[in-house]
């Protein structure tokens, strides 16, 4: 009975499923099978390109922004007045304005907007901007000192009220602090900066602006109007209104942070360039869009670039070749650039020399060898002494061993302060007279007869401090070790920690001499001054020659690009005389892209790859397909 | 009882607070906050460093910190990232979602499949399949996981996504798959020549089908459950857990399950073609769970109105089927997505992914978006699920061999009890309390150590928050991370140990 029932069930409901598999599905819209839906796939031409740290905030002259990854996304999204060419010129950027140095003595630099500069919401750019800029980074405006700001120990500010009525923009830069003053024309047009000091690298000083002046006042101040906005920032900086400015700058400080996605108020995000952002995903990726609206010369080329963020380059590799990545350009190491000429005809890999630079210094001041007071204070022998040591480190030697592999390219630097390929490199270069004192087929009679001359015993103990898991100085170390040890002058030993950074200013009587990079952002020529200055905080050494000190002085307020340029070749003659240190390379740098990208060419210091985003193209393969939509 | 927990809960907090202290110092030992600035050329750079020095305290000994630190924290406040000012609490919420959603699946397959393998397993003892297994498991111990990882990358996504360029498996390879399969089959099947000989040629011939119909098809390309595979598969299901639940003798049961299926299958075209498209712009993770309870309430309906003095038996059949059918026509059409997942230029015809938990670029609607997640879930999930499965299959298979020699067993069988229910009542289910003491604690050992699969897919989890930000020398950030997992750690084992209580009468928690 039982089991009939069940029969006469099934039969039933298999009826019931012929009945409706019979009337026809939905429109299956071809091949997709998607039941008639629109899939809403993204159609636009995307580049990808991979990046070893996420973007996270949008203001990146504020402490906690001040990050090449937000730089970088900053680059595609606003413009400045000037910009790198491949040969590290600054070139005006005319779409964006104009300036012109109008004064000499007091420095005094004009800087025009262009009329049709706009941020995407409509509102022009303008001198308020830039205002901003100077009266946020300059610290002028700031009425309470860092040292009066109480943290606990995860930041968190524990005199919030008394700071909240302060004025305090934390992102301060002291050679913004240089511009005394600064002027507007009546139509926001023009602002023009008077320098207290004269400063040689005002060009790279104030280059544009890195929020949007209108929009930090409607959010600081309560106002709906962006004009209005504008004259409230104005007024506020012109009369001194401390209020105003404390609401300011906590907005500036801490309004353009984002969380895990983009703000729902799109004036947290404005562009005045060739793309604005559309999304973000905390951590993974970033996704910017080109603006249809934007008239300037470096409009555009590919419809979308995503930065799709993974710290490890290994994998970097295998996402480019799953095309889940186009371009990538990490540090260059010798397993990666092999697992890169690996991939095969359809990538590029380029090579060549990023922003910072390998360097070893001497200590003056530490009773070691390099200290005249180990000798009773007798200059000349530990001068020999130096000279000799210096002659010695094998920089052609190591260039080939360990950098030609990344960078056949790869050549011994010879300056002190300008990076190779920049316009003043050759000059400082000829002028210093590195490559004769310190030849690169090492100098061994040399060395022999001065350190015969200075009269100590060999061999002499040099301990050499450098970062205990960093492979590259591990291989220069023991390079270094092999020629030294050979020569039976010097006898290294290895003062390597993992502390090393912290250990070059605070602990001088652990180590002789130290091997590590300075890292260049740019091609300002006084920022060699606090490597080399009496006293300056990256000099670590005890190192002090008054005739330095005074050219420093001078070069730090000269403007002529020429007479810059000659400064910098005595300043660096002398560091030879002395035998401050030497140079040995320009990190390696690769960049790998697969070829269904066109118009990569990267520059030495930041932005590096995304320079001439502008030539940027796709050719075929990730152009949409017309009727494969769904 | 409660005495017993107090005890636990005071001595957990007690080693809680000792971590933490030895955390902090190791932690604050290793990072230097100061390090991006000792090599920068950057004129503002001293000034910077003073800034920074005041904003962290740096001056002061580390201890001072810690106990500023120690006061936030137990007041809530888990501090700020001052590399980026985001808020550690913000931080963590969306890492912790990242981190479940990569662990739930792999935990959950580890377990099911590492159980299911270690008890057939056990029941062949000293056979070449337990041999075979064991082996397996060894090797699988022993691998490291970043190499596991990038060899899954190597052959999972790269070789796949090239395999999928022109997806035709050549005869040749057919065979050899479906002779290793049935193969395999007939070690696990066991018993005399006869028996392994005609389930091995079965499972053969049924892989060699399977592949032959999907090359015909161009299932590679256009993946789907249509009504062949859809009828295959859902009977698969039923018959199985109705196996599992209450053996197929249970008439009731057997038709509750089947009439599911009749009713899978009548629903197919209106659920899947109608009712998903109806849903398409408001469907969401949330409305898909409700979805499938509604299916185990509708399986559940089913057992009861086939009634009988167990129905409770059916009604857990028919839940349990319904779900999984369910299951399927979710899944179909996730699958009917395939072709314009695979031709959007931001997936640009290779699905499989290595990196992040989504495509950037692709858009889609919530079907596009969930194929999306699955396919940058495949790989890290086999990599964790490799590793932990060989665990379970060891674990199970000695506990499940334990059980099998105890007396009450021999009773059972004595009683005259098929072997079915002697395995499944009286040996499974006794097998599996051991495994409450280490589930728990396993699965908290993911939350805090997917560390390395994290990594190298780059998936925003937990591991990545503590590695990122160990690296960007930010303490807060990395002493939540580490102060959770601890956390969880010692909960585990309180959990473990009332658990274990619970399921076996013979434990007493004792003060």
């Amino acid at each position: 009975m039982k089991i009939r029932r069940l029969t006469a069930f099934v039969a039933g409901a298999a009826a019931a499923a012929l009945a409706v598999s019979a009337c026809t599905p939905p429109d299956e819209g071809g091949d997709t099978g998607t039941g008639g839906d629109d899939s809403g796939i993204q159609t636009d031409t995307a580049v990808t390109v991979g990046w070893n740290q996420p973007f996270y905030e949008y203001n990146t002259s504020s402490a906690t922004g001040n990050a090449t990854a937000n730089a970088n996304i900053l680059y595609l999204i606003q413009e400045s007045f000037n910009y790198y060419d491949p040969e590290l010129n600054l070139v005006q950027n005319e779409d964006f304005g104009t300036y012109e140095v109008i004064n000499e003595d007091p420095l005094t630099v004009e800087y025009t907007f262009a009329d049709d500069n706009k941020w995407s919401d409509g509102t022009p750019v303008d001198a308020v901007d830039l205002l901003l800029q100077w009266g946020a980074t300059s610290g002028h405006f700031n009425t309470i000192g860092d040292e009066e700001i109480e943290y606990d120990d995860e930041g968190n500010v524990t005199n919030q009220d008394e700071v909240d009525s302060n004025v305090y923009f934390n992102g301060t830069s002291a050679t913004v602090g240089y511009i005394g003053d600064v002027e507007l024309s009546e139509d926001n047009k023009t602002l023009t900066a008077t320098y207290d000091v004269n400063y040689a690298d005002w060009e790279v000083n104030l280059t544009g602006a890195a929020v949007p002046a209108h929009v930090v006042a409607m959010h600081a101040l309560d106002i709906e109007d962006p004009a209005e906005a504008k004259q409230a920032v104005k007024d506020a900086f012109e009369n001194e209104d401390t209020e105003a400015l404390a609401a300011i700058s906590k907005f500036w400080n801490e309004g353009f942070a984002f969380g895990d996605s983009l703000p729902e108020d799109k004036s947290l995000y404005l562009s005045n360039g060739a793309y604005e952002l559309v999304e973000m995903v905390a951590g993974q990726y970033v996704t910017l869009q080109a603006r249809e609206d934007f008239t300037g010369s470096h409009a555009a080329s590919v419809e979308r670039i995503t930065v799709r963020y993974n710290e490890d380059p290994m994998q970097q590799v295998l996402a480019l070749e799953n095309g889940e990545i186009d371009v990538m350009a990490p540090q260059a190491t010798a397993d990666l650039v092999e697992a890169l000429n690996g991939l095969g005809d359809g990538y590029t890999v380029l090579t060549g020399i990023d922003g910072t630079y390998e360097h070893v210094d001497l200590q003056f001041t530490n009773g070691g060898p390099f200290d005249p007071e180990t000798y009773g204070g007798d200059e000349e022998t530990a001068l020999k002494v130096r000279q000799a040591f210096l002659k010695l480190i094998p920089r052609q030697e190591i260039v080939d061993k360990l950098i030609k592999p990344l960078n056949p390219e790869a050549e011994v630097r010879q300056s002190y302060n300008v990076v190779p390929g920049s316009p003043m490199y050759d000059g400082v270069v000829a002028a210093n007279g590195q490559a004769e004192a310190f030849p690169l087929e090492n100098d061994v009679a040399g060395a022999e007869a001065l350190m015969e001359e200075a009269g100590v015993e060999t061999p002499v103990d040099v301990r050499i401090l450098f970062g205990a898991s960093n492979a590259r100085r591990q291989q220069q170390y023991a390079i270094m070790a092999e020629a030294f040890n050979q020569s039976g002058l010097f006898n290294l030993v290895d003062a390597s920690s993992d502390d090393w950074g912290s250990m070059l200013d605070s602990a001088t009587d652990q180590y002789d001499a130290a091997l590590f990079g300075w890292q260049s952002t740019s091609t300002a020529v006084t920022a060699g001054n606090a490597n080399y200055g009496t006293g300056q905080i990256n000099n670590f050494y005890g190192y002090s020659n008054p005739e330095v000190d005074e050219l420093q002085d001078q070069l730090s307020v000269e403007t002529d690009p020429a007479e810059q340029e000659r400064l910098l070749g005595e300043i660096e003659a002398h560091l030879v005389n002395d035998a401050f240190g030497v140079t040995i390379f320009q990190f390696p740098s690769v960049t790998a892209y697969r070829n269904t990208v066109t118009g990569i060419d990267p520059i030495t210091i930041s932005p590096t790859v995304f320079y001439g985003f502008w030539n940027w193209g796709t050719t075929g393969d990730t152009a949409e397909d017309p009727g494969e939509e769904g | 009882m409660l005495i017993f927990i107090v005890r636990r809960t005071l001595v957990g907090l007690a080693l809680l607070l000792v971590a933490s202290f030895v955390f902090y110092m190791l932690v604050d030992f290793t990072i230097d906050p100061l390090s991006d600035l000792r090599t920068s050329t950057d004129p503002s750079a001293p000034l910077q460093m003073e800034q920074r020095i005041e904003m962290l305290n740096l001056d002061a000994p580390p201890w001072e910190r810690y106990i500023d630190w120690l006061f936030a924290f137990v007041t809530g406040d888990l501090g700020v990232a001052w590399r980026t000012g985001r808020s550690v609490s913000d931080l963590l919420g969306t890492a912790i979602i990242s981190t479940i959603q990569l662990v739930s699946f792999a935990t959950v397959a580890a377990i099911v499949l590492g159980v299911a393998v270690g008890i057939v397993s056990a029941l062949r003892q000293y056979s070449s399949f337990d041999y075979l297994i064991t082996f397996f498991a060894f090797l699988m111990f022993s691998l490291p996981s970043f190499w596991v990882a990038v060899l899954l990358k190597q052959w999972g996504a790269i070789g796949f996504n090239d395999f999928l360029v022109d997806p035709v498996i050549a005869p040749a390879v057919i065979v050899g798959i479906s002779l290793v399969a049935g193969f395999l089959w007939q070690l696990a099947v066991g018993g005399g020549a006869k028996r392994r000989a005609i389930h091995g040629v079965i499972a053969a011939l049924t892989v060699a089908l399977v592949l032959v119909y999907m090359q015909v098809t161009n299932w590679w390309l256009q993946p789907r459950l249509d009504w062949v595979l859809l009828t295959l598969t859902s009977l698969g299901i039923a018959v199985t857990v109705t196996t599992l639940s209450t053996g197929l003798r249970n008439r009731r049961s057997l038709y509750t399950a089947l009439t599911c299926v009749v009713l899978g299958l009548v629903l197919y075209i209106p659920v899947r073609y109608y009712l998903f498209s109806m849903l398409t712009p408001s469907m969401s993770y949330g409305l898909a769970a409700l979805l499938g309870l509604l299916a185990i309430a509708v399986g559940m309906g089913i057992g009861w109105a086939w009634r009988g003095p167990d129905w409770k038996q059916s009604a857990r059949t028919g839940g349990i089927t319904a779900f999984l059918i369910a299951g399927l026509i979710f899944l179909d059409k996730v699958l009917s997505y395939w072709p314009a997942y695979m031709s959007a230029p931001a997936i640009n015809n290779r699905p499989i992914q290595t990196i992040g938990d989504r495509a950037p670029n692709l858009g889609g609607n919530f079907w596009v978006q969930v194929l999306d997640g699955y396919t940058h879930l495949i790989l890290p999930s086999l990599a964790l699920m490799l590793i932990s499965f060989a665990g379970y299959t060891r674990f199970s298979r000695g506990s499940m061999l334990e059980v099998m020699n105890q007396d009450y067993i021999r009773t059972a069988r004595a009683k005259g009890i098929n072997e079915r229910t002697v395995v499944m009542r009286h040996g499974f289910r006794n097998s599996l309390i051991p495994l409450a003491s280490i589930v728990p604690v396993d699965i908290i050992g993911l939350i805090g150590g997917a560390l390395i699969t994290e990594r190298i897919f780059s998936r925003p989890g937990m591991g990545q928050l503590f590695i990122a930000n160990l690296g960007a020398d930010d303490i807060d950030p990395v002493m939540a991370y580490l102060v959770i997992v601890a956390f969880l750690a010692i909960l585990a084992n309180i959990v473990a140990d009332l658990l274990y209580a619970a399921l076996d009468p013979r434990i007493r928690v004792n003060a």
